[in-house]
C-alpha cells in the first residue's frame, strides 16, 4: 500500500458560505497500480489530487481526514517536508504542459534543476541524465531538444518533457491531472502508449484523473467514479466498464455516443446538471437527477462492498 | 438532393509576422483549395486535429473571414465577396453557434435581450411580438420562461449553450454552423445538447455544418463527414462508410486513435499510432501533406500531391494509395 486516504474532507470558506468540495473520500493506492478517478467538472477529482500533492495552499481551505503516504501523514505535514517529498517520491504531470514549464529556460535546464533539487550530483551528470530521460520519453534528437525552449516544441513534445521531468527522480507515485486532455487524439494515443510503457518499466503507481472514460479504459487498472465530492463507485476497470452498478456510472457510460455499431436515434441523457456544492442535497447527491430514486435516497448512502464498492441503496452486492 | 451551399476552391491565407521579425512576413495556408457541397437538410461533420483549418473553414463559410480564393454559393447567391452590409440579408439564413458558451454571450445583457437581438436587427416586429417569440424560443431549447430575465452567469455551461442555440435559430435560418458546440461541456450535458440539436433539425428542417474534434459525437450527428488535415480535405463521405471502412490512411489512424470506454482486455486493439506531430502549416511537406506521418507512404507521395477524387461508392478521397480501392 503506497497511499491511504481516509475520510478526506476539503472545504473552502467563500463569501457565499462554506463550499464542501470533497465530502469524506477514502481510497487506497497499491504499489505499482494505476488508479483512475473519473468525474465531471465539480465532482472533486482535481481537489482530491491537489490534496494528495499538498498543493491546496488557499488560506480559506479546511482540510480534514488523513492522507498517508507509506505510513507518513501528509495532512498537516510542514511545507518543507512536503516539498522534499514532492518531486522526489511523488511527482505530478499537469494537464497543460505550457503552464507546467517555465518559458524562459530550456527544457534541459529545467530537468537539471529538478534533478539537482533532490539529488546531489554534478551539473554535467544531471545534464546527461536529462538527455537520457528525454530519450526515454521518445523525444527525437534528445541532445538537441534539451537545448530548446518550451515554445519551440509542439504540445505533444512538451507533455513528453513534463513526463521526463516527473520521472527524473524515479517517483514511487505519479499523480496526473488530465494528462492527455490538451492533446490531439493522435498525439494522445502516443502519450497513453508511453505512459503505459513507462509505468511497466518503472513500476510507479499512478493516480490520474480524466473526464474521458475512453482514456480511463486505456490507462487505469482500477476506476473510482466521483460525483459532487463523493465516491459513488469504485472497482476494477472491468467491473466499472462492463458491469456498472451505480445509476450515475451507468448513465455516464450510456451518454457517450458509440464509435461502432448502429447509431442510436437519440442519446441517453442525465436530466439536469450537477448540483451546486453550496447547496448539496441532504441525502444522495445524485438523487435529484437519478431515474431510479426512491424513498431511501433522502439518506446519504455509504460506500459499501469490499471489491466492487458502490454508494447506492439499490446496488446490494 | 439539393445543394444548399456550394464551396469551390476556397483558400484562406493569413499573413503573420512583420517585415522586422526574424523570418520576415510569412504566409500561413490555413485552408488550401477546399471544395465541397453541403446538401439541404443534412448534417455535414467536419473533423480534424487542431491546426487543420476546420474552424477557419467554418468561419470562412459563415463569412466571418474574407476568403483569399475560390467561390461560395449559398442558397443560389454568390456570397464570396459581399461586404458586411451586403451579407445582412444572407445572415438571416445562416447562423452560427460558438464553442465557448462563456465567451460568446454578453455578460451584461439579460437572456431575453440576447435572444431578441437578432430579431430586433433583422425583423420589423413590435415589442410584444418580440417577447412572444423569445418565450417560444426559450421553450424550444428547453429553458423556462422565467429564465428570460436572468443574466448569463446564472446559468450552467449546458444552459448557456441552449441560449446560444436559441439566438442562432431565432431568425429561422436554413443553415446553422456549429463550431465545437459541445466540446466545452461535460459528457452528461453534451448528450442533452446533441439530442436538442437533432430535435431542432427535425422540427425546423435545418442544415448543419458541425465542426468538432470528438469523433464519437461527430459520428452520432453527421449524415456525411469531411476529414481535414493541414488545411486540405483528405476524405469526405457518408458517416457510416467513413467509420466502417476509412479509405484515407489519416482517417483510419484518426478513428483508431480514439480511446473507447469499453473493457477490452486480451482483445488486441489494432490501433495505429502515428509517429510525430502535425507539421507546421507555415512549412507544409511537399507532395501529399500527410506523407511524413503516413504508415503506407511511397515515393510518389513525397512528390505528387494527390487530388480529391470521387470514388464509385460516393465518397471522395485524396490519396494515391487509398485503403479501400475504388470499386469497379
Amino acid at each position: 500500500m503506497i497511499l491511504q486516504v481516509r475520510d478526506l474532507k476539503v472545504s473552502f470558506r467563500t463569501e457565499q458560505g462554506v463550499v464542501r468540495a470533497i465530502d469524506g473520500v477514502s481510497f487506497d493506492v497499491r504499489t505499482g497500480e494505476v488508479l483512475g478517478i473519473a468525474g465531471e467538472s465539480g465532482s472533486g477529482k482535481t481537489v482530491t489530487l491537489l490534496a494528495v500533492m499538498g498543493l491546496i495552499t488557499d488560506p480559506n481551505a479546511i482540510i480534514e481526514g488523513s492522507i498517508q503516504y507509506r505510513g507518513r501523514e501528509l495532512v498537516g505535514m510542514p511545507a518543507r517536508d512536503m516539498r522534499d517529498l514532492r518531486g522526489r517520491e511523488i511527482a505530478m504531470i499537469f494537464q497543460d504542459p505550457m503552464t507546467a514549464l517555465t518559458p524562459v529556460y530550456t527544457i534541459g535546464w529545467q530537468i537539471v534543476e529538478q534533478i539537482r533539487a533532490h539529488q546531489s550530483i554534478s551539473k554535467k551528470a544531471a545534464w546527461a541524465r536529462a538527455v537520457e530521460l528525454l530519450a526515454e520519453v521518445n523525444i527525437p534528437k534528445p541532445d538537441e531538444a534539451a537545448h530548446r525552449y518550451p515554445h519551440q516544441l509542439s504540445g505533444g513534445m512538451r507533455q513528453r518533457a513534463v513526463i521526463a521531468m516527473a520521472l527524473s527522480c524515479n517517483p514511487a507515485l505519479l499523480v496526473a491531472d488530465e494528462p492527455t486532455t490538451a492533446l490531439d487524439v493522435t498525439v494522445q494515443a502516443q502519450i497513453l502508449d508511453l505512459l503505459r510503457k513507462l509505468q511497466k518499466i518503472h513500476g510507479s503507481a499512478i493516480v490520474f484523473i480524466t473526464h474521458d472514460l475512453g482514456v480511463m479504459a486505456e490507462l487505469a487498472d482500477r476506476i473510482m467514479v466521483m460525483y459532487a465530492g463523493r465516491i459513488v463507485e469504485r472497482s476494477d476497470k472491468a467491473d466499472i466498464l462492463a458491469n456498472p452498478r451505480h445509476p450515475y456510472t451507468r448513465a455516464l457510460l450510456d451518454s457517450i455516443p458509440p464509435l461502432d455499431g448502429p447509431r442510436p436515434h437519440r442519446l441517453r441523457t442525465i436530466s439536469g446538471a450537477p448540483p451546486s456544492l453550496l447547496s448539496l442535497p441532504a441525502g444522495c447527491s445524485f438523487a435529484p437527477r437519478c431515474p431510479q430514486r426512491f424513498d431511501a435516497c433522502v439518506a446519504k448512502p455509504a460506500l459499501t462492498g469490499s471489491g466492487h464498492a458502490t454508494a447506492c441503496f439499490l446496488a446490494v452486492p | 438532393m439539393t445543394v444548399l451551399y456550394d464551396i469551390k476552391g476556397v483558400s484562406k491565407r493569413f499573413s503573420i509576422g512583420t517585415r522586422f521579425s526574424a523570418q520576415g512576413r510569412r504566409t500561413v495556408h490555413a485552408v488550401d483549395d477546399v471544395s465541397l457541397s453541403i446538401m439541404l437538410g443534412e448534417t455535414l461533420g467536419l473533423v480534424g486535429e487542431s491546426g487543420c483549418g476546420k474552424s477557419t473553414l467554418a468561419r470562412c463559410l459563415a463569412r466571418l473571414y474574407d476568403i483569399s480564393d475560390g467561390s461560395l454559393v449559398f442558397d443560389g447567391s454568390d456570397i464570396s465577396h459581399l461586404n458586411a452590409r451586403q451579407m445582412r440579408p444572407h445572415r438571416r439564413k445562416m447562423q452560427m453557434v460558438f464553442q465557448d458558451p462563456y465567451a460568446s454571450l454578453n455578460p451584461r445583457r439579460r437572456v431575453a435581450d440576447l435572444i431578441a437581438e437578432p430579431l430586433r436587427i433583422h425583423l420589423n416586429l413590435t415589442e410584444s411580438q418580440v417577447q412572444a417569440r423569445v418565450a417560444q424560443l426559450l421553450e424550444q431549447v428547453g429553458l423556462l420562461p422565467d429564465h428570460a430575465q436572468r443574466y448569463p452567469h446564472e446559468f450552467s455551461g449546458g444552459q448557456r449553450q441552449r441560449i446560444g442555440i436559441a439566438r442562432a435559430i431565432a431568425l429561422e435560418p436554413r443553415m446553422v454552423i456549429l463550431d465545437e458546440p459541445v466540446s466545452a461541456l461535460d459528457v452528461s450535458v453534451q448528450a442533452q445538447i446533441v439530442n436538442l440539436l437533432a430535435d431542432l433539425q427535425d422540427r425546423l428542417k435545418l442544415t448543419y455544418l458541425f465542426v468538432a474534434h470528438d469523433l464519437s459525437v461527430v459520428r452520432q450527428v453527421s449524415t456525411r463527414i469531411a476529414v481535414m488535415y493541414l488545411g486540405s480535405l483528405v476524405e469526405i463521405g457518408a458517416a457510416d462508410q467513413i467509420f466502417a471502412a476509412p479509405a484515407h490512411p489519416y482517417t483510419q489512424a484518426l478513428i483508431s486513435a480514439v480511446p473507447k470506454p469499453v473493457y477490452a482486455d486480451g482483445v488486441a486493439r489494432n490501433r495505429i499510432i502515428l509517429a510525430g506531430d502535425v507539421p507546421s502549416p507555415l512549412n507544409p511537406p511537399s507532395g501529399c501533406r500527410f506523407h511524413t506521418r503516413c504508415p503506407v507512404a511511397q515515393q510518389k507521395c513525397r512528390t505528387d500531391r494527390p487530388a480529391l477524387v470521387q470514388h464509385r461508392d460516393g465518397r471522395s478521397v485524396a490519396c494515391h494509395y487509398p485503403l479501400v480501392a475504388p470499386p469497379g
